[in-house]
């Protein structure tokens, strides 16, 4: 077994709303080795961006942790530390890609600052070292011209060339954990597997775990070693990825690898093509949040939350595996 | 190019209105110069015969097109009471008078920035609540009453800072500023609760952004978060009416410099008023009206400076 560099335990996070607690992640737990790509699948609204928040410590101010959640990195629990220790760690620790390219970067500075003040901050480099590592970060995540577009302001710069940057200032410090929250969502699908390719290629060179979060069952057949499917909040099944594909347990599991994209389908075609809407998250149902929209459920499946069961390499959450004799 | 057309083609519409205006209301008012120059004593053939010799009988329209023709030759006219070049008059005491203005939108920005800040950090939070209730007692109370306190305050009561008076910038920097304290106080008290209140809307918003996200996950301090990433994206508003406002501030300086006996345009100004010297109000009017349309000038550079977006455009055409 490889070193653990992240060790989720029961994370809950919760947000205070007009109407009630939202419990956007219920007691999510799993671990991840160094050089290890760990896919986060699920709908829009799963919990997926909270998720990541919550490990990166980026939470608004109406959330809630869960009293037994912990998170460590690197051995280090994120949740005793104080702001100041996790500004420390936010950098050359772990670092996150967000999704929209267009957005995540400041339009009032320029790429190689946006750059340099992760390096002068974080490796107490100087202006000019700073600017040098920059221009070689722009280089190693492909972006043409680097010494030209260091001085260059976002809007100058495309979308996928605008995610180089965000992959440049995620990797500038060299960080152990890489979260890449739907890197790929908001890009022109001609750019997608680049981008995809790049950040594989980053996590190798580095020997970094990256944390792929993705609506897209796709983008996670080659690229990930396990992969997490979330629904309403939890891990409902999390196997490496090949066994995912062929010994699938969960019906939701099943909904989301029948709707990837074929060649042959019209592009831009999305996920949400399984029936029904997740379940409220603020009075969630009794029983298996996915069983208004199971085709396998039957009434037992309304009583209680399914737990996570299975072997220490394959969990699912569901009294009715598919593929197993118990499905008969 | 085309833009800086635009921009003179305003200013020319700007300029005519007003001064049409103040002219025509100049004339409505009981009175004119030619009684001041008589003196109070002297019999209505008098006055008419002195009216006759300015050119004052003749009427309005012509007067104003003499008046604008003359301003287009670089001829602003002579004061019916000094004799004094109008344009000199006007130019030898503005110095006083944008140093006053200056100074007010200086300590203004001093006060509105970090208050807008704090009050936009935690929205609704404690320090948001007391700056708010401090710029509502601000803006709340006339820029004289702040003045009339100020003084009683600082100058009568602790004896720190004169009351009234003007040095020239010769007699050393401390020494000219030290006056202009307080009556740039009294303006900015005013003023710097707008501009606070624009900016806390503006940066509430900029903080919800994606890079200001993606700022914290790049472990940046809440510091500079806020001055780095969040002041420049949030400050466009804040900006523009830093030009609007020199119109209010113009007003402002006016009784400001009348409660200080300040020597600047303001003084000249009611002077003329008083005496319906309407050459010299004309002209001190119409140089308002040209100080605004820089003013805002001025603004229309600080956006290409703060938005990169602006400065491209421009350099590809
Ligand atoms: N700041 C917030 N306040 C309240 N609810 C939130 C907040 N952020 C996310 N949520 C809710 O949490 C749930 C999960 O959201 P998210 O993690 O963004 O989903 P996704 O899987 O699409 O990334 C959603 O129901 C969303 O409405
Ligand atoms: S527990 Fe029942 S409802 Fe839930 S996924 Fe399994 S079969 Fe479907
Ligand atoms: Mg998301």
């Amino acid at each position: 077994m490889g070193e653990i560099i992240l060790d989720v335990r029961n994370q809950r996070t919760a947000f205070a709303t007009g109407r009630g607690m939202l419990q956007a992640v219920d007691g999510v737990s799993f671990t991840l080795e160094r050089g290890k790509t760990l896919g986060v699948v699920g709908e829009s609204g799963s919990g997926k961006s909270v998720l990541s928040r919550s490990i990166m410590r980026l939470l608004p101010g109406t959330s809630m942790t869960g009293p037994g959640s912990q998170i460590l990195l690197n051995g280090k629990d994120l949740t005793a530390m104080t702001e100041n220790q996790l500004r420390r760690m936010r950098g050359p620790e772990m670092a996150i890609v967000f999704q929209d390219p267009m957005t995540a970067l400041n339009p009032t500075l320029s790429i190689g600052k946006q750059i340099m003040e992760v390096l002068m901050f974080h490796l107490k480099m100087s202006k000019r070292d700073a600017r040098a590592k920059a221009v070689d970060l722009l280089k190693a995540v492909g972006l043409p011209q680097p010494d030209v577009r260091v001085d260059q302001y976002p809007h100058q710069l495309s979308g996928g060339m605008r995610q180089r940057v965000a992959i440049a200032i995620a990797i500038a410090c060299e960080p152990d954990l890489l979260i890449a929250d739907e890197p790929t969502t908001a890009l022109d699908v001609t750019v997608q597997a680049e981008i995809l390719d790049l950040l594989q290629r980053m996590v190798r060179e580095r020997n970094m775990a990256m944390i792929l979060i993705t609506h897209d069952m796709g983008v996670v057949a080659g690229r990930c070693d396990d992969v997490a499917v979330m629904y309403a909040g939890k891990i409902v099944e999390k196997a490496p990825v090949r066994s995912l594909f062929s010994e699938t347990r969960m019906p939701y599991t099943a909904a989301l690898l029948s709707s990837i994209p074929r060649v042959t389908d019209p592009p831009h075609r999305k996920l949400d093509a399984i029936e029904g809407r997740p379940p409220d998250l603020i009075n969630p149902p009794p029983g298996c949040p996915f069983a208004p929209r199971c085709r396998h459920a039957e009434d037992a499946c309304n009583r209680a939350v399914p737990e996570l069961t299975g072997t220490a390499d394959h969990q699912w959450a569901c009294i009715k595996p598919l593929n197993t004799e118990a499905a008969a | 190019m085309n833009y800086l057309i635009k921009r003179f083609q305003r200013l020319l519409i700007v300029l005519g209105v007003v001064t049409l205006i103040t002219f025509l209301l100049v004339n409505v008012l009981p009175g004119d110069v030619a009684y001041e120059i008589a003196g109070m004593d002297s019999s209505e053939e008098e006055v008419q015969e002195i009216r006759e010799e300015l050119g004052l009988n003749r009427p309005v329209l012509i007067r104003y097109v003499e008046w604008v023709t003359g301003i287009f030759t670089g001829d602003w006219g002579t004061s019916y009471i000094s004799d004094e070049d109008v344009w000199e008059a006007i130019t030898d005491r503005f110095p006083v008078s944008f140093e006053l203005m200056i100074l007010a939108q200086i300590l203004a920005l001093l006060l509105a920035i970090p208050a807008g800040m704090i009050s936009a950090f935690r929205p609704n939070g404690r320090g948001d609540r007391i700056i708010g209730t401090i710029a509502f007692a601000s803006v709340s109370m006339p820029s004289f009453m702040t003045a009339i306190l100020l003084i009683y305050f600082f100058s009568l009561h602790l004896g720190w800072l004169p009351a009234t008076g003007y040095e020239p910038l010769s007699e050393g920097l401390w020494q000219n500023l030290r006056p202009m304290i307080l009556p740039a106080l009294s303006l900015a008290l005013v003023e710097w609760t707008i501009l606070m209140r624009t900016l806390r809307v503006e940066m509430i918003a900029v903080l919800q952004e994606n890079y200001i996200a993606l700022a914290r996950a790049k472990g940046m301090s809440n510091l500079r978060i806020l001055l780095v990433h969040a002041l420049r994206p949030s400050s466009f508003s804040m900006i523009t009416l830093l030009g609007l406002q020199v119109a209010r501030l113009l007003g402002g300086t006016i009784i400001i410099e009348q409660i200080f006996g300040i020597p600047g345009v303001g003084r000249l100004l009611i002077h003329a008023v008083y005496t319906r010297d309407f050459i010299v109000i004309q002209g001190c009017v119409t140089f308002f009206a040209l100080a605004f349309v820089t003013a805002n000038f001025l603004v229309d550079i600080a956006y290409a400076w703060l938005d990169p977006r602006v400065r491209t455009r421009g350099a590809h055409g």
